[in-house]
């Protein structure tokens, strides 16, 4: 069993909104300053730059490939994967039924896959930000089927978060776990939301930017960085524990 | 004026009937639940765009007169059956919320 800092919720320059500096490498070279032994990479609805994220990193960090998917009711789920095929399958049919909309980077920014020497390898066409037409059960539901695990992103926001655009938990065994903003402490989220209370919580950075990664994150005890080993944690399975870092203290 | 009227005047789609001669008191537009939660009123017609499940929890919480959905994004049937049971009233427009809103707003005297 291992104890180790986790930042499960890392933007790379894929995202039209993250910077333009967040490419794989200096995303691995800021987990490494930040102390941090797992991260996941979960771009808007999709995934590419995680497989060349894990590729540099070779374990130090631990990669996840990840998306964060808007579903058609604007939540937004972040979605986390141990292999690397399934993470692409869903990306392809998440792309396939995005909304044809073009991004205009003047407007919303670049949206670029780049490999581990920092060449751009392609452009990607439809705007990322838009909600796929997909219900939150169908993406909860299809992320399950390829072997994921998803959970509410920063569940205590108002626009995107599960309890601001739902107002309730749904209802159902999801989510087993959820994601707290950086900036908000365990009892204000529960106070707001007593929906939460009881449900265990893990944070993360939402690092759109190379200084923020790290700047929140969550501890785990697990014995390896794998999703399967991230839901026992949540559940308290055996000595395996998960508990959110403190709040970030900069500003929003 | 009754949720039948208000649905007659709209030329709107009734999926599932609860009271529909339930009094409409005014309306409120909002596709964030927890918004609605905090700020609708009993005797409101919602219009909206959302269609999960919870807006039928939310609607029977808020004593909601009516839901309106916009642009004829269908609910499934899940959703439809469920409103059914809870006696909420579950209307459908192919107009856009913009068009519901102001023909409801008109017909409300303002």
């Amino acid at each position: 069993m291992t104890h180790l800092r986790a930042d499960l919720h890392i933007h790379t320059v894929l995202s039209p909104c993250a910077d333009l500096r967040m490419s794989p490498r200096r995303v691995v070279d800021e987990a490494r300053r930040a102390g941090l032994a797992l991260i996941a990479i979960a771009d808007h609805n999709a995934a590419a730059n995680g497989l060349y994220v894990r590729s540099i990193a070779q374990g130090n960090p631990a990669v996840l490939l990840g998306m964060e998917i808007q579903s058609q009711e604007e939540v937004e789920v972040l979605a986390l994967f141990d292999d690397e095929r399934a993470c692409l399958t869903l990306e392809e049919e998440l792309y396939r039924d995005l909304p044809d909309v073009d991004c205009d980077p003047d407007l919303f920014g670049d949206q670029v896959v780049v490999d581990e020497q920092d060449n751009i390898v392609r452009t990607v066409r439809k705007l990322l930000l838009s909600p796929v037409p997909w219900g939150l059960a169908d993406v909860v539901e299809r992320v399950a089927e390829l072997g994921g695990w998803s959970l509410p992103a920063h569940v205590d926001r108002i626009h995107g978060g599960l309890l601001g655009v739902l107002g309730l938990l749904p209802e159902g065994n999801w989510p087993e776990v959820a994601e707290l903003s950086p900036w908000t402490t365990v009892e204000e989220a529960v106070e707001r939301w007593p929906a939460l209370g009881g449900l265990p919580l893990l944070r993360a950075s939402d690092a759109h930017f190379p200084h923020e990664i790290g700047r929140a994150w969550s501890e785990l005890r697990v014995t390896a960085p794998t999703v399967a080993e991230l839901r026992a944690a949540a559940q308290g399975t055996g000595d395996r524990s998960m508990r959110p870092g403190p709040p970030c203290k900069e500003g929003r | 004026m009754t949720v039948a009227e208000v649905s007659e005047h709209l030329s709107l789609e009734v999926l599932a009937e609860g009271d529909l001669n339930a009094p409409v008191r005014s309306g409120y537009c909002s596709d964030l639940l927890s918004d609605v939660l905090a700020h609708a009123g009993g005797g409101d017609v919602w219009i909206t765009h959302q269609r999960h499940m919870n807006v039928v929890a939310v609607a029977k919480l808020r004593e909601v007169a009516a839901v309106v959905i916009v642009h004829g994004a269908s609910p499934n049937e899940q959703v439809v059956e469920r409103a059914r049971s809870e006696g909420v009233s579950l209307l459908m427009s192919d107009e856009n919320a913009f068009q519901v809103a102001g023909k409801l707003y008109q017909l409300l005297g303002g």
